[in-house]
Formats: C-alpha cells, sequence, structure tokens
C-alpha cells in the first residue's frame, strides 16, 4: 500500500514547463516548502515559528528574481526569531518632494504609500516607483503561495 | 556634422519661421555652444516638424532646461498655439537677447544635473542622436499647454506619470479595485489585500504547524492536478472567496494560544465582497464558541 502510495508522485506536467509564472513559483514553492516540512516533522519541534519561517523561506527562495525575496531572504537569515510579515516597523522615511498641491491629499496619499512600504519586505528602502512595481508581484506571489498553502493543508486533512 | 551650423540653422527657420534676428543673436554667441545646440537637435529631422506648434508661455519662465528637447533652443518669438493641445516635445519659450548665453550654459548643466536624476527613464528617441553626444541621456515629457515648464515641476510630471502608470497595473492586480476611483482610494484597496494575503498566509501556516504531524503521510499523495486547478486561470476574487468558506470546515487542535493579535489589527474596511469575507471568518474564530469548532480527530 505504502509503494503504491509513493508510486503515484505522477505529476501532470505541461509541455512547456517554464512558460507559465505562476506555475513556475508554485512549483517551486511546493519543492521548498514539502520537504521542509517534512523535516520538520522529524525534529519533532515544530512550532508556528518554525513552520511560519519555513513558509517565508519558501516564498523567499522561489521569487528570487524579484527584490522584495532578497529582504525577506535576508531578514529571514539574520534574524533568529522571525518576525510576521505583519508587524510594523518604523522604516526609512521616503524622501518625497511633494508639490503640495492638494494640501493634505498629497499628504495622505504620502502616509499610504508609507505604509505599502512597511507591508513589503524591503519596502522601506525602495523608493516609490521600484515599490509599487514590486508591490504588484509580491501580491502575485502572496496569492499564489497562499493556493499552493490551501492546497497542502486540504490534502492533508 | 553633416551640415554647418549655420546651414542647419537656415533649414530650420525655414520649417519654423524663426525670425532672423534669432540667427545673428546666435552668431555672436560662440560657436561652440551652437555646436552643443547642435548636437542636442541630433540629425533627426522628423521631430523638427512639430515645432511649429508652440503652446504659449507665461512671460515670465525663464529659459530652463530639465528635460530635454532639441529644438527647444530655436523658439524665439511666442508663437500663437493653434488652440491644439498638442502634446510636444519640450520646449521652452526664450527670451530673446541675453538670455541665449544664459540658455545655452543652463542646458549643458541640466544636462549633467538632471542625468542623475533620471538616469534610467526611458529614453525615447535617442537612437537618431549623432555620435558625438557624450550623454545621450534624454526625457522627453510632454508639456502641455499651459503647464509649468520648469525643471523641478518637469521631473515631477514625469514622475508622477510613472507612478500613475504604475498604480494602474495594480489596478488589474487587485481585485475589486476597478470600483474605486483615486490614487488614495486604490491604494486603501491595495494596503487591505496586501494585509489581508498576509494574514491568510499566517493563518494557513498556522494551520501547517497543527497538522503536520499528520502531513508525512499524505505528502506524497499530492497531486499537481490540484495545484493546477487552483492556479491556472481562476479570477482572484473568487478564489479568494473560495478559500474563506473552506476555513471553517478545517479541524483544528487548538494548541495553547492561538495568537489572534494579527486579526484584530484589520482596519475599517470598505465594503468589497472579499473583505467582508475575511471580516466574517475572523470574527467567527474569535468568538467562544472556537473551542467547539475545532476539534482533533
Amino acid at each position: 500500500m505504502e509503494r503504491q502510495i509513493i508510486n503515484k508522485k505522477k505529476r501532470v506536467f505541461s509541455l512547456e514547463p517554464n512558460k507559465n509564472p505562476s506555475a513556475v513559483f508554485t512549483r517551486k514553492y511546493t519543492s521548498h516548502l514539502v520537504p521542509a516540512l517534512k523535516k520538520l516533522n522529524m525534529n519533532k519541534n515544530s512550532s508556528k515559528q518554525t513552520v511560519k519561517h519555513e513558509v517565508d523561506m519558501a516564498l523567499a527562495l522561489s521569487a528570487q528574481e524579484f527584490a522584495w525575496s532578497r529582504f525577506l531572504l535576508q531578514k529571514l537569515s539574520s534574524s533568529t526569531n522571525p518576525t510576521t510579515t505583519t508587524s510594523s516597523s518604523d522604516g526609512i522615511q521616503i524622501l518625497e518632494r511633494s508639490d503640495k498641491e492638494g494640501g493634505n491629499e498629497e499628504g495622505e496619499i504620502e502616509e499610504k504609500l508609507r505604509e505599502l512600504q512597511t507591508l513589503l519586505p524591503g519596502g522601506e528602502e525602495m523608493n516609490v516607483e521600484e515599490m509599487l512595481s514590486e508591490i504588484g508581484n509580491y501580491i502575485k506571489c502572496l496569492e499564489l503561495q497562499t493556493i499552493a498553502l490551501k492546497s497542502i493543508v486540504q490534502d492533508s486533512t | 556634422m553633416d551640415l554647418s551650423v549655420l546651414d542647419r540653422l537656415k533649414w530650420l527657420q525655414q520649417q519654423q519661421m524663426v525670425s532672423p534676428e534669432f540667427l545673428q543673436i546666435l552668431g555672436s554667441d560662440g560657436r561652440e555652444e551652437l555646436k552643443r545646440v547642435e548636437s542636442y537637435l541630433g540629425n533627426n529631422n522628423d521631430e523638427l516638424q512639430s515645432f511649429r506648434h508652440f503652446p504659449e508661455f507665461g512671460p515670465d519662465y525663464d529659459a530652463t532646461d530639465g528635460c530635454i528637447s532639441r529644438t527647444s533652443s530655436f523658439q524665439m518669438e511666442p508663437v500663437k498655439n493653434n488652440g491644439h493641445n498638442r502634446a510636444i516635445a519640450l520646449h521652452n519659450k526664450r527670451k530673446p537677447e541675453g538670455k541665449t548665453e544664459k540658455r545655452e550654459k543652463k542646458k549643458i548643466k541640466a544636462e549633467d544635473e538632471t542625468e542623475s536624476s533620471m538616469k534610467g527613464k526611458t529614453n525615447m528617441s535617442n537612437t537618431e542622436t549623432s555620435s558625438e553626444i557624450q550623454k545621450p541621456d534624454y526625457i522627453h515629457v510632454r508639456a502641455r499647454r499651459g503647464e509649468a515648464t520648469d525643471r523641478h515641476s518637469l521631473a515631477e510630471r514625469a514622475r508622477r506619470e510613472k507612478i500613475s502608470k504604475k498604480m494602474k497595473c495594480l489596478q488589474d492586480i487587485v481585485p475589486g479595485c476597478n470600483k474605486v476611483t483615486g490614487k488614495a482610494g486604490m491604494l486603501d484597496e491595495i494596503i487591505n489585500y496586501v494585509q489581508s494575503l498576509q494574514q491568510q498566509v499566517e493563518f494557513l501556516s498556522m494551520k501547517l504547524s497543527v497538522i503536520n504531524p499528520e502531513l508525512e503521510c499524505h505528502i506524497d499523495d499530492l497531486s499537481a492536478k490540484q495545484f493546477q486547478a487552483y492556479f491556472t486561470g481562476l479570477p482572484e476574487a473568487d478564489s479568494k472567496q473560495s478559500i474563506m468558506a473552506d476555513f471553517r470546515s478545517f479541524p483544528l487542535h487548538q494548541q495553547g494560544s492561538i495568537d489572534y493579535s494579527v486579526m484584530n489589527g484589520t482596519k475599517d474596511q470598505t465594503s468589497s465582497s472579499w473583505e467582508t469575507h475575511s471580516q466574517c471568518l475572523y470574527n467567527s474564530l474569535r468568538t467562544d464558541s472556537v473551542s467547539n469548532f475545532f476539534s482533533l480527530k
């Protein structure tokens, strides 16, 4: 029975596996995460923190072409106690030269941009334009990550 | 240079009906500066056609030149705009006599200054520049009628256009952004979306950590078919909702105190569908009946 399960490792391969970036990312992500989870299992000390750590690490490793993934990797490898991605940090203030045409309105937008920067790993070190484009692919990868995680969880229940 | 400077000027004059006074003025300047002007012009003759239409600027504009036009130096008189609001390559209105030298120098200085600040911006039509130009890092900014053309506001405008272009791309990515207009609203949506995604990931990883011991037997069974179904072509909004709905049905063993502080951090939400879903989910998790909900097999 077990042998059958092991032999069932058939994957549905597409003819051009590297064309669809979502597929590439998800494949990489699961290939990073699943063995890591297995290893965690063996060690038997899987707390929430380490799983989260592995999850983030898998995310960072699967998206290495983006700037935010490098920042994320740095953060993960440097910190023993990984902070959650939703924690706010005092970021370096972006130097914005706003025209103050709308008065408060511009200030609001600046505020929001700064907040967005705190959400993105490494966002504080980028300027606004860079950040906006990085946010786009960060969102995409987050979505794929949630889908992958959900599949993993669903599969094992 | 295939044409001599004066020949070129004469050609331009024919194109633009520039006053001959200008030529004299220019002629009195050093040839060197003229050559620099030449180099800005490049060899592209097509661009110069557009110079017939000049927006009218107020009289107090200095001859500044942030982002570049090759032909800007030749406008001497304010030519009335024919009512077009045509986007034109940038140029400035020049005051005759006495400003020419300043302009030339400013142009060169501007090139140096703005090059560093505008590196990496797109060069639109540099391919035609002659080989004599050392730093062909021009940016074409469209100066519309009645808008400021000094260096700083041009840079600002170029920057703003880039940013709004990126915001439009983000609008496609983030579901529900189409309904909101304006930068602030869109940014709000984006922030909420990113936060909710991150919270989802946290939640899922929490769950994973709980059911991890059981994973071992099932992990090999993961079929790629499921993944395919999920990420190929599913509309994002729908997939989010389905994820949310499924959360309730997962059995989860409550290990110690699950950290709900993350979920408490959600702000006031606008009424987009996925946000209300996430709120429902988190509210339901926070109630006391949560322990009944979760049970380990």
